[in-house]
């Protein structure tokens, strides 16, 4: 349970950054159109609810980290070495070479995606007049497959 | 291959997987493997168990060809 909540927080957190850096390039780049004289002049809705989103599941994010590491220190089993991010069972021994593996599954799936991702922008080459948001969320998209794919195979190994 | 005697000697002290997990440090998931044969333990780990089972460890580890 905990690291599905963990992978979505996570998820949410890439989204929602990519959400803020696709509202703020917008508006640059109808004021910088504006700028160059290719239109006259541009309406724009701002709203702070992205950032919000941001910031609230960082902090959260960041509680989650210090409540681990808390746990950890009195697991005296585990090394703390062997915990980086809430994501990161270190409960046990199994636990960490469980880990270890899964973050091999999405190492390898996030290498190939990426290629993949890269690839895609010779589909989209007007990307930046008319799908502004592509980069944004392809981006963001990268570790949040990583992280499903970290997700899944820690959930299959351990269930053997 | 490694077989093991847990299952075995975890009957004989009438412990259940979750005590047996909790005295050695791990997970009950991880006694479930274990006791599967899925998983192979640390020498650590399969110290612990002996030192619970008051055996060898060989007498509870051993390689089956």
């Amino acid at each position: 349970m905990k690291l599905y909540f963990t992978v979505i927080l996570r998820s949410l957190l890439y989204v929602s950054l990519a959400v803020m850096v696709y509202e703020f390039v917008r508006v640059e780049q109808y004021f910088e159109l504006l700028g160059r004289g290719y239109i006259d002049g541009f309406s724009v809705n701002i709203g702070n609810q992205a950032g919000q989103i941001f910031v609230v599941i960082t902090i959260i994010l960041v509680i989650l980290n210090v409540l681990q590491l808390l746990v950890m220190k009195k697991n005296k089993q585990a090394k703390v070495e062997d915990y980086i991010l809430p994501e990161y069972d270190a409960s046990d021994e199994r636990s960490v070479e469980i880990t270890g593996k899964s973050v091999r599954f999405a190492f390898v799936f996030v290498l190939l995606y990426s290629f993949l991702i890269l690839g895609s922008y010779m589909f989209v080459p007007n990307y930046f007049l008319d799908y502004v948001w592509y980069p944004m969320f392809t981006t963001a998209s990268i570790p949040v497959v990583g992280l499903i794919v970290y997700l899944i195979s820690f959930k299959v190994l351990y269930s053997r | 291959m490694l077989v093991n005697r847990v299952r075995e000697l975890r009957a004989k002290f009438n412990l259940t997987q979750g005590e047996l997990a909790k005295k050695i440090g791990v997970t009950r998931q991880t006694i479930v493997s274990l006791e599967k044969g899925s998983y192979v333990p640390s020498l650590l780990l399969a110290m612990n168990i002996a030192e619970v089972f008051n055996e060898p460890i060989e007498k509870i580890f051993y390689k089956r060809e």
